[in-house]
Parts: C-alpha cells; structure tokens; sequence
C-alpha cells in the first residue's frame, strides 16, 4: 500500500519536472512573439512606420529619372550617364514638369511627349534612359528607327500597325495614400504660398517658388537621385498640420 | 473654427414631387457619380441591392382611372438623425453643414445604421464591388470604392461641394446660389431636384420651402430632414394640396 502511493507520488512529480524546462522555454517564445508584435505595433502607432510597411522604399523607375540634374542648383555628386560630371543642376521649378499642381488635386506626372521637347535635342545620343524616353516618345522606335524615317514608311505605304507604336512609360507611384482619402494638392500649395512660415522642411539647394512648399510632405526632392518617401504622410500628421493652421478637421474634408 | 472655414452652410434639398415624372435619371446620374457597385439580378433577388436615390411608385385610384405617383427618395440628411447615435464607432455624424456624414474607414459594418433608419437609404456592402472591365475606367476618382462589409448613403454628392468651395476660395469669393448641383438634380429634366444652402434666404431653395405644399417624410419621427418635398398638384382631387401628402 504504501509502495503503491510512493510509487504514484513520484510518477505523478517526475511528469511536471520534464514539462518545466518545455514550458518555461515556450513562454519565453511566447513572450518574444508578443515582444515583436507589441514593438511594430508602436512603431506603426508613433507614425514612424518600420520599412516592413512599405514606406521610406524607392522603387526602380522604368526610366530613370534623376531630380537631381532638374531640379537641384547643386553640382552633381555623382557621374551621369553622359559623363558630364561637372553638371551643376538646372533647378527647374516643381511645377515646369508638374503642371497641374497649382490648379488640381494631382499633381501630375508629364506626358513623355513633354520630356522630349527638351529631350530630342539634350543629351547624348546613346545613353540608355534617353533612348528609352525617345523610344516611348515616338522619336525613335525600338528599330532605331528616327520619326522622319517613320514617316517616310508610312508615306511608302507601309501599314502603321507594322511599325512599332508609343508605348506610355509605366512610372511607378513613391507616394501613395489609400483609396479612401482625397488629398488636393492645389489648396495646400495655395496656402503654403501665402503663408511661407508655415513650410517645414528643407529647402537647400532648391530654387525659389513651389519647391519649398513642396518640401513640407516630399522631403527636399531635389537632392534625392531616386525619390523616395521621407513622411510617414499618416492621418495624424495631416490632422496635426490642419490643427495648428485652422484647416477643417471636419472628416468629411478629406474622407468622402 | 469649422464652421467659420466652410462658410456656415447648411446644404439641403427641395424635391417638387408635382415636377417628378419618375424617369430615372436621376438614379442612372447617382449610380454613375457616386462608384455605386451594379445592381445584378442575383442581388436585387436577395434584397441587397444599392441605389442611393430610388423613385418609389404608386397607383392611385381604380382602373381605369389610374393614376401613378412617383416620389425620389434618398438620405433625408436629418438633422435629428435616427441612424447618428446608435454608431458605435462615430462613422456617422452630423457636420457643420448639415450634412450626415458617412466615414467609410471608420465603419466596422454593425449596420445598426440601416436599423435605424426609417427612410430605409442605407446600404451595406455585402460583397466586394465589381464592374466589368469596360467599365473599370468610368469610376470617379474623385469617390471612394467601397470596399467589403462597410455602410454607405447618398452623400449629396459632397465632393462636388468640396470641389465648388476650392474653386470659390481659390477665386476669393463667396459659393455662389446654384454653383453647386449633385449628380441627381443636375440630371433632373423638369428641376424636381433642387439643391442648395437653406442658411441663405434668399437662395432658390429656401424661397422653394415656403411653398404652402411643403412637408418631410415620415415627420411624426421628428427626424427634422434636410430634404423638403413640395406636395403634388392634383386638380381632379377634392381634397386640399397640403394633404396630398398624408394621401396614399
């Protein structure tokens, strides 16, 4: 009888002995798992979103295009594609390529078109992004085939559809907001012109006028080679920059 | 501070029902302005079919002296709003300009809205919403798809009034009577529909709602809407035309 309890006593206390290392290992996982969980939900809470979210990426560009040579007055610190490493930049204004910022709710990427005014007579002839802007463009097709030379075709009798065609450059979108937010550009810039002491960010090496309105959510894109996106551009800075200057905090100001 | 920003309006709707000869544009104009997802013949079976603003018809009296009535119905804007306070999430509310507003990313789909609303304008998205391919491209940017498991209602087409007050400000002048029309009223061929801001006497509207015909639907619920219908003009009937309305 009493071997028999003995004997269940230390059955019934070797069991919990080898569980005790099994779970005290698991909690500590568990407790890391939630660890982990609790750190990215703060991060994303404190609007300093980790890159796991998505922003402060940049995206490879069909072309591209450095804002750097447009925009910046700044001499360039790295070579160009066409060698001219003592290019200084054009410092072009904002709105030469995004028209419709001034006056719509987007600001508006130009037509390839657009790039060529400029483009079928600046820059050298081989280098590789141009080539594809002037293919896009229509000036040449990917036969090397000049736009006199297409139309001398065409004139011969040659069916258009042979040729090959513009194709529109496929940008990809740095800074994006979800569907259910309507963001206007045009009275933001408005505002942010009369009021030039409400501008945050940085303006170095940027020209005059709409750059430095734009630099309060873009960053100072004209410094950046491939844009990225430097706000969290989150729903809290947007009500925080409303709040201090008297814009409607109303929803239906930008949700609808 | 709002309401200093938007001007103090108070947007609201005159419907003259004598106008009204139930020909749907207006439901065609909503549909197309507002994103709303297509009504197939699975889900109007179902009951779940959407249409912001819907023309309800009745028969009045025996053959063959029939005679149909029509009547535009959509969000009634109430001021006294039926539908605001049983929100849990505040995904609906009544802003600064009379408007109730429906907050898409807010709502959490509990759809005690569409129980509380007597005017039945309420619709929830059952299903994720899909158009053919033709006509992907027609949606309006400048409205939200809603997605899966979220309300929605007539908005009286609040980006047009926000795209007309940008326009107005950037201009620095004041929104001007008539400047702004939803996709209904502007698609109405006899001007039944009429919008405009009740908080200026002397717009169109507010001179409209002074009509002896007047009455709101359903106002034994005191939901108090900013949609007025003018009673219809009936000169066969006996009967005053400020009961017209209380007539079935």
């Amino acid at each position: 009888m009493a071997s028999d309890n003995e004997g269940s006593k230390n059955k019934s206390s070797s069991l919990p002995k080898l569980l005790i290392p099994v779970l005290g290992i698991g909690g500590l996982g568990v407790m890391a798992v939630m660890g982990i969980v609790a750190a990215f939900v703060f991060t994303g809470w404190l609007g300093q979103p980790v890159p796991v979210l998505g922003f402060e990426q940049t995206f490879d560009q069909p072309i591209n295009f450095p804002h750097t040579i447009h925009a910046s007055t700044k001499q360039l610190d790295y070579v160009p594609a066409d060698g001219l490493s003592t290019m200084e930049g054009l410092g072009l204004d904002c709105t030469f390529c995004h028209r419709t910022v001034t006056t719509q709710a987007n600001a508006g990427v130009p037509p390839v078109a657009f790039c060529a005014t400029c483009h079928q007579a600046i820059g050298a002839a081989d280098n590789p992004e141009l080539i594809i802007l002037r293919d896009a463009a229509n000036l040449t097709n990917s036969k090397g085939q000049s736009a006199a030379q297409i139309e001398e075709l065409l004139d011969s009798g040659v069916a258009a559809e042979k040729l090959d065609g513009p194709e529109p450059v496929n940008w990809k979108r740095v800074h994006r907001l979800p569907d259910h937010v309507r963001f206007v550009h045009e009275p933001h810039i408005r505002y942010l012109t009369q009021n030039p002491g409400e501008i945050k960010g940085t303006t170095d090496g940027v020209t005059e006028g709409a750059a430095g309105v734009c630099s309060t959510c873009h960053g100072n894109v004209a410094a950046m080679k491939q844009v990225e996106q430097v706000e969290p551009l989150k729903m809290g800075q947007c009500v925080d920059c409303h709040r201090d200057n008297g814009a409607p905090t109303d929803c239906v100001a930008c949700h609808y | 501070m709002t309401s200093a920003n938007f001007g103090g309006h108070n947007w609201g709707m005159v419907v003259d029902i004598d106008k009204c000869i139930g020909c749907q544009a207006c439901v065609i104009a909503c549909q197309a302005e507002n994103n709303v997802p297509l009504n197939t013949q699975d889900r109007v079976e179902r009951g779940r079919s959407i249409s912001w603003i819907r023309i309800e018809r009745y028969w009045e009296g025996d053959f063959p002296d029939t005679k149909a009535r029509f009547i535009p119905i959509m969000c009634q804007h109430c001021e006294n709003a039926p539908c605001e306070p049983v929100c849990p999430v505040f995904a609906t509310y009544h802003n600064s300009e009379g408007l109730n507003v429906q907050v898409y990313n807010r709502c959490v789909g509990t759809r005690y809205c569409a129980n509380g609303c007597p005017y039945i304008v309420r619709f929830f998205n059952y299903w994720e919403p899909v158009w053919p391919e033709t006509l992907r491209n027609h949606l309006n940017p400048d409205v939200t798809v809603r997605s899966r498991g979220i309300m929605e209602k007539c908005s009286f087409c609040v980006h047009r009034i926000r795209r007309a007050t940008r326009t107005a400000r950037s201009q620095d002048r004041q929104l001007l009577d008539g400047e702004i029309q939803t996709a209904c009223s502007s698609a109405c061929p006899t001007s039944a529909l009429n919008f405009g801001n009740f908080n200026d006497p002397n717009s169109k509207v507010s001179t409209m709602r002074k009509d002896q015909r007047h009455y709101t639907l359903l106002d034994q619920f005191a939901t108090e809407p900013n949609v007025i219908y003018l009673a219809k003009v009936d000169t066969d009937r006996k009967v005053g035309a400020g009961e017209a309305a209380s007539h079935g």
